[in-house]
């Protein structure tokens, strides 16, 4: 697991509206809350 | 990219539960796993959550035009106690459109039952989106709808 302190590395995910999300778009605007959920097989 | 937040579980090939919270300096405040079968507390992680937005508050800029907009008459029907009503309304919160359709319940208000009925057809299902004649039904296309026009990243 990543280490609480560390910078959170960036990545870019397909939405299901079909938008890319980059996690880099929100530093200096919003604290993020990233949730891990099995089995659902569904973008981000 | 779960790999790279080592919540992948390789022999399952799935992660972990886990959740992670990121300030807006990109740094990790938290890092939990309840296990792939485990149960989140929710409690905890919205102490959690509210402390980090305390001490790292949003700087939200203002959010981006939508790509079309919904036409100023747009009505939502819904009925209380409706969890497919809920979900449309939550979802319209989520992406910041309340506040672009009028709501009425077809079970407060008689008026709103008969409009509904006179457009849709008699016992019309809830929840309802109606702009100018048109009517979507299904709180999964309706929100699809919404999505379309609204979802701003």
């Amino acid at each position: 697991m990543i280490t609480v302190g560390t910078e959170a590395p960036d990545f870019t995910l397909e939405t299901h509206f079909g938008t890319k999300l980059r996690l880099g778009d929100y530093r200096g605007r919003h604290n993020v809350l990233l949730l891990f959920y099995p089995l659902d097989w569904t973008p981000t | 990219m779960a790999e790279k937040f080592g919540v992948y579980l390789e022999k399952a090939g799935i992660t972990d539960r886990a959740t992670i919270l990121i300030d807006t300096e990109g740094i990790v405040r938290h890092a939990s796993s309840v296990g792939p079968g485990g149960r989140r507390n929710i409690d905890e992680l919205l102490a959690l959550a509210t402390e980090i937005n305390t001490k790292h508050p949003a700087k939200s800029p203002p959010l981006p035009a939508a790509r079309k907009a919904l036409s100023k008459d747009a009505v939502l029907y819904v009925r209380e106690g409706c969890r497919f009503c809920a979900a449309v309304l939550r979802a319209a919160e989520n992406l910041h459109c309340t506040n672009i359709f009028k709501v009425r319940d077809v079970t407060q208000d008689e008026g709103a039952r008969r409009d509904l009925d006179s457009l849709a057809g008699e016992g019309a299902k809830v929840p309802a989106l109606v702009e100018g004649g048109k009517v979507t039904q299904e709180s999964g296309e309706i929100i699809r709808y919404l999505a379309e026009m609204y979802a701003r990243t």
